[in-house]
């Protein structure tokens, strides 16, 4: 088939959302289907979003290709007789931010304004959709809510999760993310301290730019616990190799951001290594993932609730192999892989 | 919300005066500044006051502070010209004092700028009209077919008017928001005994006035002729005509009382001072306000004797229409018999005279405040701020068109304001956020 | 630098201008740069479209990006303080094909209107850009008299420097690229027919229609000349480019009215080989030189025989000639340093 897979981009800015795009491009091209990228610069600026928004509609491809995928938004607005969208998430300051302190949105007449008109063309462009997927529950509900649209949920897969092994169930547990606030490895660090067991932590990934306090304040943390001999921290860009093989080894996956939309690749890599996910229950789309005991632990966010699940992981390996090995059944059943991906989006 | 309220702030400006009052409200409703350019001496002002020399000078960061910025129209270039530019630099929303502004644009690029063709190519631009040299359509009734409010209200956020006949006309041009607000104001009533003492009135004599700049456009003669048809006792009546005369009007109008035999009648008072004009409003009987054309978006003068409780004549046209039938005696504009005919009745029926005053003060006092006006322009601001963001797209989008030189009937024209209409404007078959 | 390379994009249709935008964002990268490829959609019928597509440009944006690079027509109207234009192409339609059977737009008043926007649209942000380079002297003058706008010439260089050689001068003519109508290769095929010398024609690439690969096939045949003529009809790589060139007694390139100096002329001088082309083909004769580098000659077959048949008489002279198209390619300097530096100064 001839695909046109469109999105839209923040020049120059790299992240876990960009890599669904192209790791759909590589796998569609994988499949035998002929792929026409376009990726739009999109200025997130309120004040320039309408001009932006209309634009997208103006630029015509409605007469090429025999299917239109769009994923980022605003790419959705782009039309076509054959339009899927796969929604990854909203122009969040005229959705769940506003009304909050995070709202860039002014909170005028004029802002309200603003809001109004981008909600309108998401619900024109959407409806537009012959197929309309998410990429979790969290955004499915959103959509319902704030759109009145039906999504179906389709997961995200890894590129290539055949290149994680499992080695041995070792002594320390993986946090493998991005180092910023929201992603909480400092909770980590505080569950830890309260652990009987002499289970290790590894915290690795690269700081997002313009936090770099956050590494010092993960470093004091460690300090101030008297956890220095327990506590690794790679605050870097991970080559391949290095990060196999630090999934191979662990005990588990420890991966328990702030409210996130959808389960995060170290879960599914954590997956993929046969290793199970200790999580909690505030975590956002990482509980549509793991279930408690099934494919890993999901405790409240408390300290030392977390630490009594690391303790479990820690005395009883058996658990965590199980756990473990279960976690690529579950995926399947949430049909996370590329097959599953292309029979939807190309159906 | 914000607000930079561009003003006048100079005695000598009616404008100015409007301004203290009405922003005095505003900001028990908003957080109001003002931004004035001219430094004639300055009517005292409770609000923080922001002073410039220049247009120029005013530096785009700093409005951006401001939620909204309101610029105050008027005919006089030195008080307004300023004002205009910064209006052009930053969107707003402009009050329309004056329903003509050719004046003011005649002024700006003829006088100031020295620069007749760009005024030239402006009438032609906005009227289709090719000027013969040194042509002065502002020196006539003419002026009435080119306003050239337009030109001082383009790329606005909205504007706001005093009269729905005024508002009527603005919306035959401008896409945006119009709306009209009863034109806010205050007098100070000066003691009817000292004032005819001092002016030197008998109390039993019938006192008519009419004020305002005299010109032709204010009908004095037809009044002359209409109060000869009456064929009153000589010292039984005075009409006097408070206002600027040039001497050759001043001369004909004389002529005229002279021929209709009203030499002695009629007082011709020339420019008088705040004190005079306030004892001769306090002593008049009923005043006459014939306007033909209008000229003005809104007439300060008969609303100020409105207020002052005072019936007047007016002509049956613009502003002067809305008011109500039993405040004021409204003429039409070529009707002599009728102005003859409502100038006895003021003349011989004094108790009807006094209830026509009581219903106009009554009125006025409730239409025109401060108060009313300033609640009318929060509730405008709010309705401008939502219209916002589709009149600034479509303005960008209208700008672009015209750079590349796109008719404005052609077919991507109507094609941009349908998807624009289409994408953003909720209809019947989307959903707003909420419903399920 | 962080650099967005801006290029229109008809989807599924890849040709020189995408491959260039694809190789200078690359370079960009290999020069140390931060880059972005930024194709936008253009769609020119009904008319009234053309006019929707330039209006999306300019309401498109480009946050962090400190510098835009755009190639064609429409893509070079998106607005950037910090703009340049690499001229490949503007809309021709309304300029040099106005009034020929290329035209494209319809003479209606509609159509008439839409080319009055293009050309008043150019004038007006074409100068905005703070240079505006172009690929060719053609390009560049058709730039100062439509427009009165003034370039600077900037030659792409090749996308693949390859391995370009020289080793003997055979008995073959190589014409590669895209086969079609423009390009002309249906005239070299009938010029065959004319030849008195043994001199063969090696002919290698895809035919872009059906219709193209049957009417050369149908003069093969009509005229006999199986045995002379190597119809190549497909993609081929870059290897097989540079093998065939190593042993070519000369090139042929005749497209008809070509923007710019055409990528084979370079690649011919690369491999020190004359340059066979015609007197109508536009910018190839920026780079070859009548006597010097290779043969103009008048756009029939007799002539263009001709010429094939004196250098295979005159070995010698086709080798003076292709190094002398080797020296004057090395003189251009048509290099990436000169592009990258041209593009991020």
């Amino acid at each position: 088939m001839r695909v046109i897979l469109a999105t839209s981009i923040m020049p120059f800015v790299e992240g876990g959302s960009t890599q669904i795009v192209g790791w759909l491009h590589r796998q569609l091209q994988a499949y035998g289907h002929e792929v026409e990228y376009f990726q739009f610069p999109i200025s997130e600026s309120y004040s320039e979003m309408l001009e932006q928004l209309l634009a997208m509609r103006l630029l015509d491809l409605s007469q090429h290709g025999e299917r239109l995928i769009a994923v980022r938004t605003p790419s959705h607005l782009l039309k076509h007789p054959s339009k899927v969208v796969w929604f990854i998430h909203h122009y969040r300051s005229a959705y769940d931010l506003w009304g909050t302190k995070y709202q860039t949105l002014p909170g005028t007449a004029e802002g309200l304004a603003y809001r109004t008109a981008i909600v309108n063309s998401d619900n024109v462009a959407l409806r537009e959709s012959i197929r309309l997927f998410s990429n979790s529950a969290v955004v499915r509900d959103r959509l319902r809510a704030f759109n009145g649209v039906s999504a179906e949920v389709l997961y995200p897969p890894l590129l290539d999760p055949g290149r994680f092994s499992c080695g041995s169930y070792g002594d320390y547990l993986l946090y493998f993310a991005r180092l910023t606030h929201h992603k909480r490895q400092w909770l980590a660090i505080e569950a830890l301290r309260h652990t009987r067991t002499p289970v290790k932590l590894v915290i690795a990934g690269s700081p997002d730019p313009g936090v770099e306090p956050y590494v010092f304040d993960l470093e004091r943390l460690v300090e101030k616990y008297d956890l220095k001999d327990r506590v690794s921290i790679l605050p870097r860009w991970i080559p391949e190799d290095e990060k196999l093989g630090l999934f191979a080894e662990c005990l588990a996956v420890a991966y328990f951001p702030f409210d996130e939309d959808s389960y995060g690749y170290p879960s599914l890599e954590a997956h993929a290594a046969r290793k199970p996910v200790l999580t909690t229950s505030d975590a956002g789309g990482t509980n549509e993932l793991v279930i408690d005991g099934e494919n890993g632990r999901v405790t409240p966010a408390d300290p030392e609730l977390i630490a009594h699940a690391m303790d479990g992981l820690y005395d009883d390996r058996k658990l965590a192999r199980r756990m473990g090995e279960a976690g690529e059944a579950r995926v399947q059943k949430l049909g996370i892989n590329w097959d599953n991906v292309m029979s939807r989006l190309l159906a | 919300m914000k607000i930079a309220w561009f003003t006048p702030l100079s005695q000598r400006s009616a404008i100015a005066r409007f301004s203290i009052a009405v922003t005095a409200q505003l900001s028990k409703l908003a957080d109001v500044e003002l931004w004035c350019f001219d430094d004639d001496e300055t009517r005292p002002c409770s609000l923080p006051v922001k002073r410039f020399r220049s247009a120029a000078a005013v530096k785009d960061h700093v409005l951006q502070t401001y939620d909204l910025a309101i610029y105050n129209f008027g005919n006089y270039v030195p008080f307004h010209r300023d004002i205009y530019l910064v209006s052009k630099q930053r969107p707003g929303i402009c009050i329309l004092h004056d329903f003509i502004m050719h004046h003011f644009f005649a002024g700006y690029y003829l006088n100031e700028l020295r620069n007749p063709a760009a005024y030239e190519l402006l009438i032609e631009r906005t009227y289709g009209l090719s000027l013969s040299a040194g042509e002065r359509i502002w020196e006539s009734n003419q002026v009435v077919q080119y306003p050239l409010f337009e030109e001082a209200i383009g790329g606005a956020l909205g504007v706001i008017t005093h009269s729905s006949f005024f508002r009527r006309h603005v919306e035959e041009c401008f896409a945006g928001p119009v709306t009209s607000i009863p034109l806010a104001y205050e007098v100070q009533p000066a003691d009817p005994e000292n004032s005819r003492a001092k002016l030197g009135l008998g109390p039993d004599q019938t006192v008519a006035l009419t004020v305002g700049h005299v010109n032709p456009n204010k009908q004095i003669e037809r009044v002359i002729s209409a109060f000869a048809q009456l064929d009153l006792p000589p010292n039984s009546f005075v009409y006097a005509v408070a206002g600027q005369t040039s001497p050759q009007y001043e001369r004909t109008l004389r002529s005229a009382a002279r021929q209709a035999g009203l030499g002695e009648v009629v007082r011709f008072l020339g420019h008088v001072s705040d004190e005079v004009l306030s004892s001769y409003l306090s002593a008049a009987d009923f005043c006459v306000n014939l306007r033909f054309p209008t000229m003005e978006g809104a007439s300060a003068s008969v609303i100020e004797e409105m207020l002052l409780g005072k019936p007047v004549v007016v002509t049956d046209t613009g502003f002067f229409s809305e008011l109500p039938d039993d405040c004021v005696i409204k003429i039409a504009p070529a009707d002599d018999a009728g102005l003859a005919g409502a100038l006895r009745k003021l003349v011989e029926d004094s108790s009807s005279r006094r209830q026509m005053g009581a219903r106009a003060k009554a009125y006025a006092g409730n239409q025109f405040t401060a108060e009313a006006y300033a609640k009318g322009v929060i509730e405008f601001a709010w309705q401008v701020q939502a219209m916002k963001p589709l009149l600034t797209l479509a303005d960008a989008v209208g700008a672009e068109l015209s750079r590349m030189g796109a008719a404005a009937e052609s077919k991507v024209v109507d094609q941009c304001a349908r998807e624009i209409n289409a994408t953003f404007v909720a209809n019947s078959s989307t959903n707003n956020p909420g419903d399920p | 630098m962080r650099i967005a390379v801006l290029n229109n994009a008809v989807p599924f249709v890849r040709g020189g201008a995408e491959h260039l935008a694809d190789a200078l964002t690359a370079k960009l990268r290999e020069y140390g740069h931060s880059a972005i490829l930024v194709r936008i959609p253009f769609c020119w019928e009904p008319p009234t479209k053309i006019l929707e597509h330039m209006l999306a440009c300019r309401l498109l944006r480009l946050p962090e990006v400190e510098r835009a690079v755009a190639f064609k027509f429409p893509a070079y109207f998106v607005p950037h303080a910090n703009k340049l234009v690499w001229l490949l192409h503007q809309f021709r339609q309304a300029y040099d094909f106005w009034g020929t059977s290329f035209q494209g737009l319809p003479d209606t008043q509609e159509g008439r209107d839409v080319r009055e926007c293009i050309i008043r649209a150019d004038n007006v942000y074409l100068a905005e850009a703070k240079t505006i380079f172009t690929n060719s002297e053609v390009t560049a003058r058709r730039l100062k008299t439509f427009n009165g706008l003034d370039s600077e010439l900037l030659y792409p260089p090749l996308l693949e420097k390859g391995h370009f050689s020289c080793v003997d001068y055979g008995d073959y003519v190589f014409a590669p690229g895209r086969i079609n109508d423009v390009k002309r290769q249906r005239l070299l095929v009938e010029s065959m027919a004319f030849c008195r010398s043994p001199v063969r024609l090696v002919l290698a690439g895809r035919t872009e229609t059906k219709v193209d690969a049957d009417r050369i096939q149908a003069i093969i045949h009509a005229q006999g000349l199986e045995e002379r003529i190597e119809f190549v009809d497909r993609f081929i790589t870059e290897e097989e480019k540079a093998a065939w060139f190593s042993r070519a007694l000369a090139c042929a390139y005749i497209p008809y009215d070509e923007d710019s100096y055409g990528y084979v002329t370079l690649e011919s001088y690369l491999s020190r080989k004359p340059v066979i082309t015609c007197d109508d083909s536009g910018g190839i004769h920026e780079l070859v030189k009548d006597g010097g580098t290779g043969r103009i000659v008048p756009a029939e077959p007799r002539a263009i025989a001709a010429a094939m048949d004196e250098l295979y008489h005159d070995k010698p002279l086709a080798r003076r000639m292709g190094e002398a198209g080797h020296s004057l390619a090395q003189s251009l300097n048509i290099n990436w340093d000169r592009v990258i530096e041209a593009l991020t100064r």
